[in-house]
């Protein structure tokens, strides 16, 4: 079981660091590096327009209540010549988010990939270039 | 024999599995083979949408991108780099122009153009664009701006951009390396091929750096691509909700 966690880890890892990221600005201007975050979740909409997408998503807490979260993405230039369009996540959707919380406290994260259910990874590509190297 | 630790299991993973799938990635697009195009008058054609590689820190290496890593800062230059905190304003996020080195710096394509006279630059981030005069013109004397007063001339193949008279309100790349109005830029393009062009950039700003130093990069034509449509100001959030500053410039 350990090692298949461990080739899942890696394999997810090479998904994400193939993709090109986005350079509209500073990653430490806004998130924190220390604080990663992994969110499960229901897709309620979906922004596409540039400088980045966003991705709102309600996630159950522990107290059986919904928490409202929204995700900084890529651009959709650099996302559609890397495949992925409007049309590839839809609302109702489960996904995993997993990313950066923004420095603020607000329920806003910087996406590091976007996981479906049935394992594909869409959407990666985050802010700049200062953000921190993936961790396996 | 002594069992593998997970650590080394996972190394091993990382050599038999992500090193090819990086390298197939890699191996994914080849540009177009020929030679190096021309102009009816003989100069080399610069024409065509690029891919970039993205270096959003010039003192380190990546694809396609030689970096520079022990930056020769002045003592300003020093202090101006250790007190930078993009949280307090990030001129990028604010969606004020990015400036010359960090708009060649972006993942996103470009675009050049070229005339006898003129060689413009379209940049895909911000749709942002500068059109050089390449007809061996002096410097104007103009205000200060984000993308500096440009100029260019041939030295033999080789087309040398030289830029001044920058204002000072950018970095020079996203992680935030400083330079001054006393920037002065030389990007040297030529192109050695029909699918490549390469690129140097040389920062000489006395007030920041001790003595120049430079970058090297490969820039792959795209003719299967098409620049597109990019408002930086569209739907940006990040600035309209209070998590990223306009920095405060002194007047």
């Amino acid at each position: 079981m350990r090692m298949k966690q461990v080739i899942i880890g890696v394999v997810f890892l090479a998904a994400v660091t193939v993709v090109q990221v986005t350079a509209h600005h500073s990653f430490a201007a806004e998130f924190d590096a220390d604080k990663p975050v992994t969110l499960s979740g229901t897709v309620t909409r979906l922004e596409w327009a540039n400088p980045h997408i966003w991705i709102y998503l309600d996630v159950k807490d522990e107290h059986a209540g919904i928490q409202h979260w929204q995700c900084e993405g890529g651009a959709p230039n650099t996302l559609t010549r890397n495949g992925w369009s409007r049309n590839s996540l839809k609302p109702s959707e489960a996904i995993t988010i997993e990313g950066w919380m923004a420095k603020d406290g607000s329920k806003s994260c910087n996406m590091r990939a976007v996981k479906l259910p049935d394992g594909r990874v869409v959407f990666a590509g985050s802010t700049g270039g200062d953000n921190p190297t993936p961790k396996p | 024999m002594r069992a593998l630790s997970t650590t080394r299991v996972a190394a091993l993973l990382v050599v038999a599995f992500v090193a090819p799938l990086l390298a197939q990635a890699r191996k994914e697009y080849q540009p177009p083979a020929g030679p190096t195009p021309r102009t009816a008058k003989g100069k080399v054609d610069f024409s065509g949408v690029w891919e970039k590689p993205y270096v959003p820190d010039m003192t380190k290496d990546g694809r396609n991108q030689k970096g520079f890593p022990d930056l020769p800062f002045t003592p300003w230059g020093e202090h101006e780099w250790k007190t930078y905190d993009a949280a307090e304003g990030d001129y990028t996020g604010a969606c004020l122009p990015f400036g010359m080195t960090r708009s060649m710096n972006t993942p996103e394509p470009m675009q050049f153009m070229q005339s006898d006279t003129y060689l413009a630059f379209l940049f895909e981030q911000n749709s942002w664009f500068t059109v050089v005069p390449i007809d061996g013109r002096k410097h104007g004397d103009g205000i200060p701006t984000w993308f500096g007063d440009s100029v260019g001339h041939w030295e033999g193949d080789t087309l040398v951009v030289d830029t001044v008279n920058f204002n000072g309100k950018t970095r020079l790349d996203t992680i935030g390396h400083p330079h001054s109005d006393q920037l002065h830029l030389v990007q040297k393009f030529s192109r050695p091929d029909l699918g490549h062009l390469r690129y140097e950039v040389i920062v000489d700003d006395p007030k920041t750096f001790t003595r120049p130093w430079s970058n090297v990069r490969t820039l792959t034509l795209r003719p299967d691509w098409e620049m597109m449509e990019y408002s930086c100001e569209e739907n940006n959030k990040d600035l309209w909700e209070g998590r990223i500053k306009v920095p405060k410039y002194k007047p």
